[in-house]
């Protein structure tokens, strides 16, 4: 790798994760060795990355990160259907960041048509944007179930495989399931529905329940915890079923 | 200008606020007045629903309090409850409540959707097995077999108590409570329909657990096999018995690479099947392990069955001991209730708790 040209991005994430490859960390050791912009990079990501571990490891405890997938979802959701509704009427929105250092200007819509500030401030706030959703991004994946890495891994793999091409089928280990719309997912931790990449969990029994609670799955679409109630001392069956 | 949109801005803030706390609760119970449930007492207690994008995380935990207003005992009640995305379901078998009594209903689930939740009476399950309600989860089978098993492990453990005394009670519910603690749960995840991979699975064989009394029998039984994933099983069965069949219920047991079994799912048929014939169960599902690991072999079993007279089977007490199904069944929704007095309140109260039936 001639020193004219420095390491691209995406070897340089591999190598600070220990995933670029035997003959890419040969090649990427030897050029670091003798570019100084190089080593300062892969030094600022490293940091980076310990940076956001630690961030990730102060996370409260018991954080239910189902629900904070599902809050993602549902806001990325929001996001593409308000860029939906933004889309025909492109040409007329001003974000109204005016270089001013007095803030906004105005947060409305306007019918001043498009200026090249306004590029600007899109540009500039896209990039915003892109690093914020990277940031969120990287720590979600820090913290998926090997499951939902697995899906993902899924996902990528289409994306970049590309759909149409026909030799790409999925890994086996993906399976379809994830394919078909909604699937109940049961454990001793309880049962959950998901759909849409939404977890919907049925109550938990006490943290320390009288006795176990029982998971029940059943082929038609549903899945139960069955538990006796602290309060009542009823036996409870809750169930969540496949739409 | 700037001031007015500013307001207006604050304005919807307000509104978005506003809107965050409002929870719409509809409890559709039936108000005839041959209804054999009525409510008392209704409040959200502390259900909220909470703004998460463009939907609402409803955690919907209301007190209710309803009171038997027919004539007849009750003995399992069925809720629906449900939002516009998600379906959900709170069964309580093994009460019960005389005519004129009231009981706490505690409902406690987790809904997606929009801040509006349906609460229907699904069905009622009384005394003598009768049932009212539309039955729109078909739950009726279920809580009749709940109710079967709950008559059958209070003769058990009446008997027990009758014939060697307290200590042989207090012995069987210790057992009890370890063989809840050591049951396999389930760890796998279902989805609806069959895979469409292009990718070819290899057919598995189901081995069976013969039940001795079953009036019907699994002569034959596959599914596909993709790894980590059972995909559309399907069984040959036969009815041995005297009288036709028109529902059964079949056990789906899984074994995994460590050797680690688990009653993985229940496959409920409703079919018409005389003395003597024999018939197909399929089922349009998928199951597949979390995690890693590949499905070692696969195993049936006849946990239950409704003859066409309305007359059920289940497996006797005797029946669940075989060591391969005890390692695998939880016990009924009964034993665990019983085990549960006597873990919190001891032996008196199970003794106590006893008499009542």
């Amino acid at each position: 790798m001639p020193m004219s040209r420095h390491i691209p991005e995406a070897d340089l994430a591999l190598f600070i994760t220990g995933d670029a490859g035997m003959w890419r960390y040969v090649r990427i050791n030897l050029h670091v060795a003798g570019c100084e912009a190089c080593r300062a990079r892969i030094e600022a990501y490293r940091m980076s990355r310990q940076r956001l571990k630690q961030a990730a490891a102060e996370m409260p405890e018991g954080a239910d990160w189902d629900r904070l997938a599902a809050e993602m979802t549902a806001n990325i959701r929001v996001g593409l259907a308000a860029g939906e509704c933004v889309a025909p009427r492109r040409g007329k929105l001003d974000l109204g960041w005016r270089g001013s250092a007095s803030g906004w200007k105005s947060a409305g819509w306007r019918a001043s048509g498009w200026k090249t500030a306004g590029w600007k401030n899109i540009a500039a706030w896209s990039a915003i944007a892109a690093g914020v959703a990277a940031v969120l991004s990287a720590a979600w994946v820090l913290n998926l179930p090997s499951s939902d890495g697995d899906t993902l891994a899924h996902a990528m793999h289409s994306l970049f495989q590309g759909g149409a091409q026909g030799h790409a089928s999925p890994p086996r280990s993906i399976s379809n399931s994830e394919d078909r719309g909604a699937v109940v997912e049961a454990s001793a931790d309880g049962v959950k529905l998901r759909k849409n990449g939404i977890a919907v969990s049925t109550p938990q029994a006490a943290s320390r329940p009288v006795v176990p609670m029982v998971i029940t799955v059943s082929a038609p679409g549903s899945a139960s915890t069955r538990y006796v109630d602290d309060d009542t001392g009823q036996i409870i069956v809750s169930s969540v079923y496949v739409p | 200008m700037f001031p007015s949109a500013k307001l207006g801005v604050l304005s919807i803030v307000a509104a978005c606020l506003a809107s965050a706390q409002t929870l719409h609760t509809n409890i559709d119970l039936p108000k005839d007045k041959d209804a054999p449930i009525t409510v008392v007492h209704y409040d959200d207690g502390d259900s909220k629903a909470t703004p998460r994008g463009g939907a609402y995380l409803v955690d919907f935990h209301p007190n209710l309090t309803l009171r038997n207003s027919g004539s007849k005992r009750i003995r399992s009640v069925t809720l629906l409850v449900q939002d516009q995305e998600t379906k959900a379901s709170i069964s309580v078998p093994s009460l019960d409540v005389a005519p004129g009594d009231t009981f706490p209903l505690r409902i406690n689930q987790t809904l997606f959707g929009n801040p509006s939740v349906d609460v229907q009476l699904d069905g009622v399950l009384f005394e003598d097995l009768s049932f009212y309600g539309p039955d729109t989860l078909h739950l009726q089978y279920n809580m009749t077999v709940w109710e079967l098993e709950a008559r059958q492990d209070r003769k058990f453990y009446k008997s027990l108590l009758e014939v060697s005394g307290g200590q042989a009670l207090r012995n069987a519910m210790i057992d009890s409570m370890a063989r809840q603690a050591d049951v396999a749960q389930p760890n796998v995840r279902m989805a609806r329909g069959r895979a469409t991979t292009a990718e070819a699975g290899q057919d598995m064989q189901f081995a069976f657990l013969r039940l001795p009394d079953s009036p019907v029998e699994l002569t034959g039984g596959r599914a596909k096999i993709f790894a980590n994933e059972a995909d559309g099983p399907s069984f040959a069965v036969h009815n041995v018995s005297k009288r036709p069949v028109r529902h059964l219920e079949i056990g789906w047991i899984l074994k995994d690479q460590a050797g680690r079994e688990f009653l993985a799912a229940s496959l409920p048929a409703d079919l018409n099947l005389p003395p003597g014939q024999s018939g197909q169960v399929t089922e349009d599902a998928s199951l597949r392990f979390q995690g890693q690991g590949v499905i070692q072999s696969m195993k049936g079993f006849i946990s239950s069955a409704e003859f066409a007279d309305g007359s059920y089977w289940i497996p006797s007490r005797k029946q669940l001991e075989d060591p391969e199904l005890r390692a695998v069944v939880a016990p009924s929704p009964e034993e665990q209730r019983l085990s549960s007095i006597y873990k919190k309140k001891g032996l008196d109260a199970l003794i106590e708790e006893l008499k009542k039936f």
